[in-house]
Protein backbone atom coordinates (compact mmCIF):
# COMPACT_ATOMS: atom_id res chain seq x y z
CA UNK A 1 0.00 0.00 0.00
CA UNK A 2 2.57 2.32 1.09
CA UNK A 3 4.52 1.46 -2.50
CA UNK A 4 1.34 2.48 -4.16
CA UNK A 5 0.98 5.73 -2.25
CA UNK A 6 4.55 6.15 -3.03
CA UNK A 7 4.45 5.90 -6.64
CA UNK A 8 1.59 8.24 -6.56
CA UNK A 9 3.02 10.96 -4.42
CA UNK A 10 6.16 11.02 -7.21
CA UNK A 11 4.29 10.08 -10.30
CA UNK A 12 0.66 12.12 -10.01
CA UNK A 13 1.77 15.56 -11.79
CA UNK A 14 3.47 13.31 -14.53
CA UNK A 15 0.29 11.32 -15.24
CA UNK A 16 -2.35 13.97 -15.46
CA UNK A 17 0.11 16.09 -17.70
CA UNK A 18 0.66 12.81 -19.97
CA UNK A 19 -3.30 13.05 -20.34
CA UNK A 20 -3.45 16.30 -20.53
CA UNK A 21 -0.78 16.85 -23.19
CA UNK A 22 -2.19 13.87 -24.66
CA UNK A 23 -5.81 14.98 -25.54
CA UNK A 24 -4.46 18.55 -26.75
CA UNK A 25 -2.47 16.57 -28.96
CA UNK A 26 -5.33 14.32 -30.49
CA UNK A 27 -7.78 17.59 -30.51
CA UNK A 28 -4.89 19.25 -32.94
CA UNK A 29 -4.36 16.37 -35.01
CA UNK A 30 -8.16 15.94 -34.94
CA UNK A 31 -8.92 18.96 -36.49
CA UNK A 32 -5.92 19.49 -38.59
CA UNK A 33 -5.53 15.99 -39.97
CA UNK A 34 -8.06 16.15 -43.04
CA UNK A 35 -6.70 19.38 -43.88
CA UNK A 36 -2.96 17.89 -44.28
CA UNK A 37 -4.77 15.06 -45.95
CA UNK A 38 -6.02 17.41 -48.49
CA UNK A 39 -3.38 18.99 -49.00
CA UNK A 40 -1.04 15.65 -50.07
CA UNK A 41 -3.81 14.96 -52.36
CA UNK A 42 -3.51 18.76 -53.80
CA UNK A 43 0.05 18.42 -54.27
CA UNK A 44 0.11 14.38 -56.19
CA UNK A 45 -2.67 15.73 -58.37
CA UNK A 46 -0.86 18.97 -59.23
CA UNK A 47 1.86 16.93 -59.97
CA UNK A 48 -0.18 15.01 -62.35
CA UNK A 49 -2.01 17.67 -63.92
CA UNK A 50 1.66 19.48 -65.04
CA UNK A 51 2.33 15.70 -66.09
CA UNK A 52 -0.32 15.00 -68.35
CA UNK A 53 -1.81 18.28 -68.82
CA UNK A 54 -4.23 17.52 -70.98
CA UNK A 55 -6.51 14.95 -68.19
CA UNK A 56 -9.70 16.83 -66.78
CA UNK A 57 -8.88 14.47 -63.88
CA UNK A 58 -6.97 11.38 -62.31
CA UNK A 59 -9.34 8.50 -60.94
CA UNK A 60 -7.15 5.77 -58.54
CA UNK A 61 -7.22 2.50 -60.76
CA UNK A 62 -5.00 0.03 -59.17
CA UNK A 63 -2.67 -0.18 -55.52
CA UNK A 64 -0.32 -2.19 -56.71
CA UNK A 65 3.03 -3.71 -54.12
CA UNK A 66 6.42 -3.09 -55.77
CA UNK A 67 9.80 -4.59 -54.93
CA UNK A 68 11.90 -1.08 -54.62
CA UNK A 69 15.85 -1.88 -55.43
CA UNK A 70 16.71 -2.29 -51.94
CA UNK A 71 13.95 -5.32 -52.23
CA UNK A 72 11.67 -3.44 -49.67
CA UNK A 73 7.93 -3.71 -50.54
CA UNK A 74 6.85 -0.23 -51.73
CA UNK A 75 2.67 0.68 -51.99
CA UNK A 76 2.41 2.44 -55.34
CA UNK A 77 -0.94 3.55 -56.38
CA UNK A 78 -1.71 4.11 -60.18
CA UNK A 79 -3.97 6.69 -61.18
CA UNK A 80 -5.85 6.90 -64.76
CA UNK A 81 -5.85 10.46 -66.25
CA UNK A 82 -9.06 11.06 -67.87
CA UNK A 83 -10.70 13.47 -70.52
CA UNK A 84 -14.08 12.95 -71.73
CA UNK A 85 -14.05 9.73 -69.91
CA UNK A 86 -11.05 8.79 -72.39
CA UNK A 87 -7.96 7.38 -70.83
CA UNK A 88 -5.02 9.71 -71.58
CA UNK A 89 -2.45 8.04 -69.65
CA UNK A 90 -1.31 6.63 -66.11
CA UNK A 91 0.85 7.88 -62.93
CA UNK A 92 1.84 6.38 -60.48
CA UNK A 93 4.22 7.02 -57.62
CA UNK A 94 7.27 5.31 -56.59
CA UNK A 95 10.37 5.75 -54.26
CA UNK A 96 13.79 4.76 -53.82
CA UNK A 97 17.67 5.59 -52.35
CA UNK A 98 19.30 8.95 -53.58
CA UNK A 99 22.16 10.80 -52.70
CA UNK A 100 21.25 12.09 -49.64
CA UNK A 101 17.78 10.55 -48.71
CA UNK A 102 15.28 8.85 -50.38
CA UNK A 103 13.48 10.17 -53.68
CA UNK A 104 10.03 9.71 -54.20
CA UNK A 105 8.73 10.31 -57.91
CA UNK A 106 5.37 10.64 -59.59
CA UNK A 107 6.17 8.89 -63.41
CA UNK A 108 3.67 9.43 -65.55
CA UNK A 109 3.15 7.05 -68.91
CA UNK A 110 1.07 7.52 -71.95
CA UNK A 111 -2.12 5.10 -72.12
CA UNK A 112 -0.71 2.15 -73.76
CA UNK A 113 2.40 2.26 -71.21
CA UNK A 114 4.47 3.04 -74.41
CA UNK A 115 6.31 5.91 -73.52
CA UNK A 116 6.86 8.30 -71.02
CA UNK A 117 4.94 11.66 -70.63
CA UNK A 118 7.72 12.35 -67.53
CA UNK A 119 8.09 11.99 -64.01
CA UNK A 120 7.73 15.27 -61.06
CA UNK A 121 9.56 15.15 -57.89
CA UNK A 122 7.46 14.42 -55.20
CA UNK A 123 9.67 14.85 -52.13
CA UNK A 124 13.43 14.96 -51.76
CA UNK A 125 16.37 16.17 -49.98
CA UNK A 126 19.33 16.18 -52.91
CA UNK A 127 21.89 18.80 -52.32
CA UNK A 128 21.22 22.06 -53.07
CA UNK A 129 22.57 23.52 -56.20
CA UNK A 130 23.48 20.22 -57.22
CA UNK A 131 21.45 16.99 -56.97
CA UNK A 132 18.24 18.87 -56.85
CA UNK A 133 18.53 19.89 -60.33
CA UNK A 134 16.75 16.42 -60.99
CA UNK A 135 13.94 18.75 -59.98
CA UNK A 136 14.50 21.22 -62.92
CA UNK A 137 13.15 20.80 -66.65
CA UNK A 138 16.36 21.02 -68.02
CA UNK A 139 16.75 17.02 -66.86
CA UNK A 140 13.40 16.35 -66.30
CA UNK A 141 12.76 16.89 -70.38
CA UNK A 142 14.35 14.42 -71.30
CA UNK A 143 12.36 11.51 -70.63
CA UNK A 144 9.41 12.75 -71.88
CA UNK A 145 8.57 10.87 -74.98
CA UNK A 146 10.90 8.43 -74.41
CA UNK A 147 10.54 4.94 -74.73
CA UNK A 148 9.23 2.11 -72.04
CA UNK A 149 12.00 -0.24 -71.08
CA UNK A 150 15.43 0.46 -69.79
CA UNK A 151 16.80 3.43 -69.21
CA UNK A 152 20.52 4.31 -69.14
CA UNK A 153 22.39 7.28 -68.07
CA UNK A 154 25.24 8.61 -69.98
CA UNK A 155 27.89 11.46 -68.78
CA UNK A 156 28.00 13.22 -72.15
CA UNK A 157 25.56 13.40 -74.52
CA UNK A 158 23.11 15.43 -76.39
CA UNK A 159 20.18 15.78 -73.85
CA UNK A 160 17.78 16.86 -76.23
CA UNK A 161 17.95 14.01 -78.25
CA UNK A 162 15.07 11.63 -76.96
CA UNK A 163 15.58 8.36 -76.93
CA UNK A 164 16.32 5.91 -73.93
CA UNK A 165 20.03 7.38 -73.52
CA UNK A 166 19.78 10.30 -70.66
CA UNK A 167 22.57 12.99 -70.39
CA UNK A 168 23.24 12.93 -66.14
CA UNK A 169 23.54 15.96 -64.54
CA UNK A 170 26.76 17.37 -64.19
CA UNK A 171 27.91 17.72 -60.82
CA UNK A 172 25.01 15.19 -59.95
CA UNK A 173 25.60 11.96 -61.33
CA UNK A 174 24.45 9.97 -58.13
CA UNK A 175 21.44 12.06 -58.42
CA UNK A 176 21.13 11.38 -62.18
CA UNK A 177 21.37 8.39 -61.64
CA UNK A 178 19.18 7.40 -58.50
CA UNK A 179 16.55 8.55 -60.72
CA UNK A 180 16.71 6.35 -63.77
CA UNK A 181 17.54 3.17 -61.09
CA UNK A 182 13.58 4.16 -59.48
CA UNK A 183 12.20 4.42 -62.57
CA UNK A 184 13.65 1.12 -63.97
CA UNK A 185 12.55 -0.66 -61.06
CA UNK A 186 8.85 0.58 -60.85
CA UNK A 187 7.98 1.15 -64.37
CA UNK A 188 8.35 -2.58 -65.38
CA UNK A 189 6.83 -3.82 -62.51
CA UNK A 190 3.63 -1.59 -62.87
CA UNK A 191 3.63 -2.52 -66.68
CA UNK A 192 3.33 -6.03 -65.78
CA UNK A 193 0.98 -5.48 -63.03
CA UNK A 194 -1.61 -3.39 -64.83
CA UNK A 195 -1.22 -6.45 -67.69
CA UNK A 196 -2.03 -9.27 -65.43
CA UNK A 197 -4.97 -6.96 -63.68
CA UNK A 198 -6.13 -6.43 -67.48
CA UNK A 199 -6.17 -2.70 -66.77
CA UNK A 200 -3.99 -2.65 -70.09
CA UNK A 201 -3.00 -4.25 -73.48
CA UNK A 202 -0.36 -7.02 -73.15
CA UNK A 203 0.94 -4.69 -76.24
CA UNK A 204 1.47 -7.74 -78.78
CA UNK B 1 6.70 52.19 -4.32
CA UNK B 2 7.96 54.28 -7.65
CA UNK B 3 10.89 53.00 -7.40
CA UNK B 4 9.82 49.91 -6.80
CA UNK B 5 7.88 49.83 -10.32
CA UNK B 6 11.46 51.61 -12.22
CA UNK B 7 13.16 48.21 -10.62
CA UNK B 8 10.72 45.47 -12.40
CA UNK B 9 10.56 47.52 -15.50
CA UNK B 10 14.29 47.80 -15.59
CA UNK B 11 13.73 43.90 -14.76
CA UNK B 12 11.48 43.12 -17.37
CA UNK B 13 13.46 45.66 -20.00
CA UNK B 14 16.48 43.47 -19.50
CA UNK B 15 14.80 40.11 -19.33
CA UNK B 16 13.96 40.90 -22.87
CA UNK B 17 16.97 42.53 -24.26
CA UNK B 18 19.01 39.64 -22.84
CA UNK B 19 17.92 37.13 -25.37
CA UNK B 20 18.86 39.83 -28.23
CA UNK B 21 22.25 40.62 -27.56
CA UNK B 22 23.83 39.89 -24.26
CA UNK B 23 23.10 35.83 -24.11
CA UNK B 24 21.38 35.52 -27.77
CA UNK B 25 20.78 32.27 -27.94
CA UNK B 26 23.18 31.83 -31.61
CA UNK B 27 26.21 34.16 -31.43
CA UNK B 28 26.75 34.14 -27.60
CA UNK B 29 25.37 31.11 -25.88
CA UNK B 30 25.88 28.77 -29.38
CA UNK B 31 22.59 26.74 -28.68
CA UNK B 32 20.56 25.46 -31.58
CA UNK B 33 23.16 24.95 -33.77
CA UNK B 34 21.69 21.86 -36.09
CA UNK B 35 18.49 24.51 -37.20
CA UNK B 36 21.31 27.31 -37.33
CA UNK B 37 23.02 25.36 -39.84
CA UNK B 38 20.34 23.38 -41.48
CA UNK B 39 17.61 26.05 -42.38
CA UNK B 40 19.32 29.50 -43.35
CA UNK B 41 19.89 28.99 -46.75
CA UNK B 42 17.18 31.06 -47.57
CA UNK B 43 14.97 34.15 -45.50
CA UNK B 44 12.08 32.17 -45.27
CA UNK B 45 12.25 28.96 -44.12
CA UNK B 46 14.95 30.98 -41.26
CA UNK B 47 11.95 32.97 -39.97
CA UNK B 48 9.43 29.89 -40.16
CA UNK B 49 12.02 27.64 -37.74
CA UNK B 50 12.30 31.06 -35.42
CA UNK B 51 8.66 31.58 -35.39
CA UNK B 52 7.79 28.12 -34.72
CA UNK B 53 10.65 28.25 -32.01
CA UNK B 54 9.20 31.19 -30.21
CA UNK B 55 5.62 29.88 -30.08
CA UNK B 56 7.42 26.53 -28.83
CA UNK B 57 9.16 28.41 -26.05
CA UNK B 58 7.21 30.25 -24.87
CA UNK B 59 4.32 27.72 -24.35
CA UNK B 60 6.66 25.23 -22.70
CA UNK B 61 7.60 28.42 -20.50
CA UNK B 62 4.42 29.06 -19.71
CA UNK B 63 3.38 25.20 -18.80
CA UNK B 64 6.87 24.89 -16.89
CA UNK B 65 6.41 28.30 -15.11
CA UNK B 66 3.44 27.07 -14.19
CA UNK B 67 3.90 23.98 -12.34
CA UNK B 68 7.00 24.64 -11.06
CA UNK B 69 6.05 24.69 -7.13
CA UNK B 70 4.55 21.19 -8.24
CA UNK B 71 7.99 19.67 -9.88
CA UNK B 72 9.82 16.62 -8.38
CA UNK B 73 13.43 17.40 -8.74
CA UNK B 74 14.47 13.83 -10.27
CA UNK B 75 11.82 14.07 -12.69
CA UNK B 76 11.60 17.23 -13.57
CA UNK B 77 13.39 16.93 -17.18
CA UNK B 78 10.87 14.49 -18.13
CA UNK B 79 8.19 16.92 -17.51
CA UNK B 80 10.69 19.85 -19.52
CA UNK B 81 10.66 17.25 -22.41
CA UNK B 82 7.10 15.62 -22.48
CA UNK B 83 5.99 20.03 -22.29
CA UNK B 84 8.17 20.65 -25.37
CA UNK B 85 7.48 17.62 -27.48
CA UNK B 86 3.82 18.54 -27.06
CA UNK B 87 4.08 22.02 -28.37
CA UNK B 88 6.66 21.02 -31.17
CA UNK B 89 4.08 18.42 -32.19
CA UNK B 90 1.03 21.11 -32.47
CA UNK B 91 3.53 23.09 -34.45
CA UNK B 92 4.55 20.35 -36.84
CA UNK B 93 0.86 19.67 -37.45
CA UNK B 94 0.09 23.20 -37.78
CA UNK B 95 2.77 23.56 -40.63
CA UNK B 96 1.45 20.34 -42.27
CA UNK B 97 -1.65 21.96 -42.73
CA UNK B 98 -1.77 25.50 -43.16
CA UNK B 99 1.78 26.04 -44.74
CA UNK B 100 2.58 22.27 -46.45
CA UNK B 101 5.42 23.70 -48.52
CA UNK B 102 7.26 25.16 -45.89
CA UNK B 103 6.81 22.13 -43.81
CA UNK B 104 8.55 20.37 -46.27
CA UNK B 105 11.42 23.06 -47.07
CA UNK B 106 11.42 22.50 -43.58
CA UNK B 107 12.08 18.61 -42.90
CA UNK B 108 12.68 16.58 -39.85
CA UNK B 109 14.02 20.49 -38.14
CA UNK B 110 11.00 20.92 -36.68
CA UNK B 111 10.40 17.81 -35.13
CA UNK B 112 13.94 18.06 -33.52
CA UNK B 113 13.24 21.44 -32.21
CA UNK B 114 12.08 18.61 -29.15
CA UNK B 115 15.81 18.07 -28.93
CA UNK B 116 16.67 22.17 -29.31
CA UNK B 117 19.16 23.06 -26.05
CA UNK B 118 17.57 26.79 -26.31
CA UNK B 119 13.96 25.56 -24.97
CA UNK B 120 15.45 23.10 -22.42
CA UNK B 121 17.85 25.45 -21.24
CA UNK B 122 15.34 28.28 -20.54
CA UNK B 123 12.95 25.51 -18.77
CA UNK B 124 15.45 25.06 -16.59
CA UNK B 125 17.19 28.07 -16.10
CA UNK B 126 14.24 30.60 -15.80
CA UNK B 127 10.89 29.12 -15.92
CA UNK B 128 11.25 26.66 -13.22
CA UNK B 129 12.11 29.35 -10.84
CA UNK B 130 10.75 32.32 -11.84
CA UNK B 131 7.13 33.70 -11.61
CA UNK B 132 4.70 33.42 -15.12
CA UNK B 133 5.10 36.79 -16.29
CA UNK B 134 9.40 36.96 -16.32
CA UNK B 135 9.36 33.18 -17.60
CA UNK B 136 7.04 34.56 -20.55
CA UNK B 137 9.22 37.76 -21.40
CA UNK B 138 12.41 35.70 -21.05
CA UNK B 139 10.63 32.99 -23.82
CA UNK B 140 9.77 36.27 -26.43
CA UNK B 141 12.99 37.55 -25.24
CA UNK B 142 15.49 34.53 -26.05
CA UNK B 143 12.64 33.40 -29.06
CA UNK B 144 13.09 36.77 -30.94
CA UNK B 145 17.17 36.58 -30.41
CA UNK B 146 17.25 32.97 -32.24
CA UNK B 147 15.01 34.53 -35.03
CA UNK B 148 16.83 37.68 -35.33
CA UNK B 149 19.86 35.56 -35.84
CA UNK B 150 18.28 32.73 -37.82
CA UNK B 151 17.45 35.82 -40.74
CA UNK B 152 20.44 37.62 -40.24
CA UNK B 153 22.45 34.27 -41.21
CA UNK B 154 19.79 33.56 -43.81
CA UNK B 155 19.92 37.17 -45.26
CA UNK B 156 23.49 37.05 -45.95
CA UNK B 157 23.45 33.14 -47.21
CA UNK B 158 20.39 33.83 -49.47
CA UNK B 159 22.15 37.18 -51.13
CA UNK B 160 25.19 35.65 -51.66
CA UNK B 161 24.19 32.50 -53.14
CA UNK B 162 21.29 33.87 -55.18
CA UNK B 163 21.77 37.44 -55.59
CA UNK B 164 17.94 37.77 -53.93
CA UNK B 165 16.40 37.98 -50.60
CA UNK B 166 12.85 36.59 -49.66
CA UNK B 167 13.05 35.39 -53.46
CA UNK B 168 13.19 39.35 -54.06
CA UNK B 169 16.65 39.84 -56.89
CA UNK B 170 18.63 42.73 -54.67
CA UNK B 171 22.14 42.13 -56.52
CA UNK B 172 22.51 43.63 -60.08
CA UNK B 173 22.94 41.12 -62.86
CA UNK B 174 26.43 41.07 -63.27
CA UNK B 175 26.61 39.59 -59.96
CA UNK B 176 27.68 35.72 -60.10
CA UNK B 177 25.94 33.89 -57.34
CA UNK B 178 28.39 31.76 -54.78
CA UNK B 179 26.05 29.04 -54.90
CA UNK B 180 28.57 27.33 -52.17
CA UNK B 181 26.70 29.56 -49.77
CA UNK B 182 23.39 27.88 -49.90
CA UNK B 183 25.42 24.30 -48.74
CA UNK B 184 26.02 23.18 -45.33
CA UNK B 185 29.97 24.29 -46.01
CA UNK B 186 28.35 28.00 -46.55
CA UNK B 187 26.49 27.36 -43.75
CA UNK B 188 29.63 27.15 -41.33
CA UNK B 189 31.96 29.70 -43.17
CA UNK B 190 29.03 32.22 -42.87
CA UNK B 191 27.91 31.73 -39.03
CA UNK B 192 31.86 31.63 -38.26
CA UNK B 193 32.52 34.63 -39.79
CA UNK B 194 29.19 36.59 -38.21
CA UNK B 195 30.41 34.63 -34.33
CA UNK B 196 33.87 37.11 -35.36
CA UNK B 197 31.94 40.11 -35.88
CA UNK B 198 29.54 39.96 -33.11
CA UNK B 199 32.76 39.18 -30.88
CA UNK B 200 35.12 42.36 -32.37
CA UNK B 201 31.39 44.57 -32.19
CA UNK B 202 31.41 42.69 -28.02
CA UNK B 203 34.87 43.57 -27.60
CA UNK B 204 35.03 46.96 -29.04
CA UNK B 205 31.50 47.83 -26.45
CA UNK B 206 33.63 47.01 -23.80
Amino acid sequence: MSKIKHFIEQSWLLIIASFFFGLLIATANTVWSPRIEQNKITKINNLMSGLLPKAEKFELAAELQIKSSKGKKVKSNVYEALAERQCLGWAFNCEGPGFADKIELIVAVDKNFEKFAGYAVLASNETPGFGDRIKLSYYRQQFVGAPIGKLEIAKTGDAEKIDSEIVAISGATVSSEAVIKIINSFVVQVKKQMQEKGLIGNGK
Amino acid sequence: MASNGQTTTTLYKQTLLTGLWRENPVFRLLLGMCPTLAVTAAVKPALTMGLSVIFVLLCSNIVVSLMRNLLKPHLRILMFTLTIATFVTIADLFLKAFVPRMSETLGPYVPLIIVNCIIICRAEACASKNNLFISIIDALGMGAGFTLALCVLAGVREILSTGAVWEIKVLPAWFVPWAALSMPAGAFITLGLLLGLVNVISKKRT
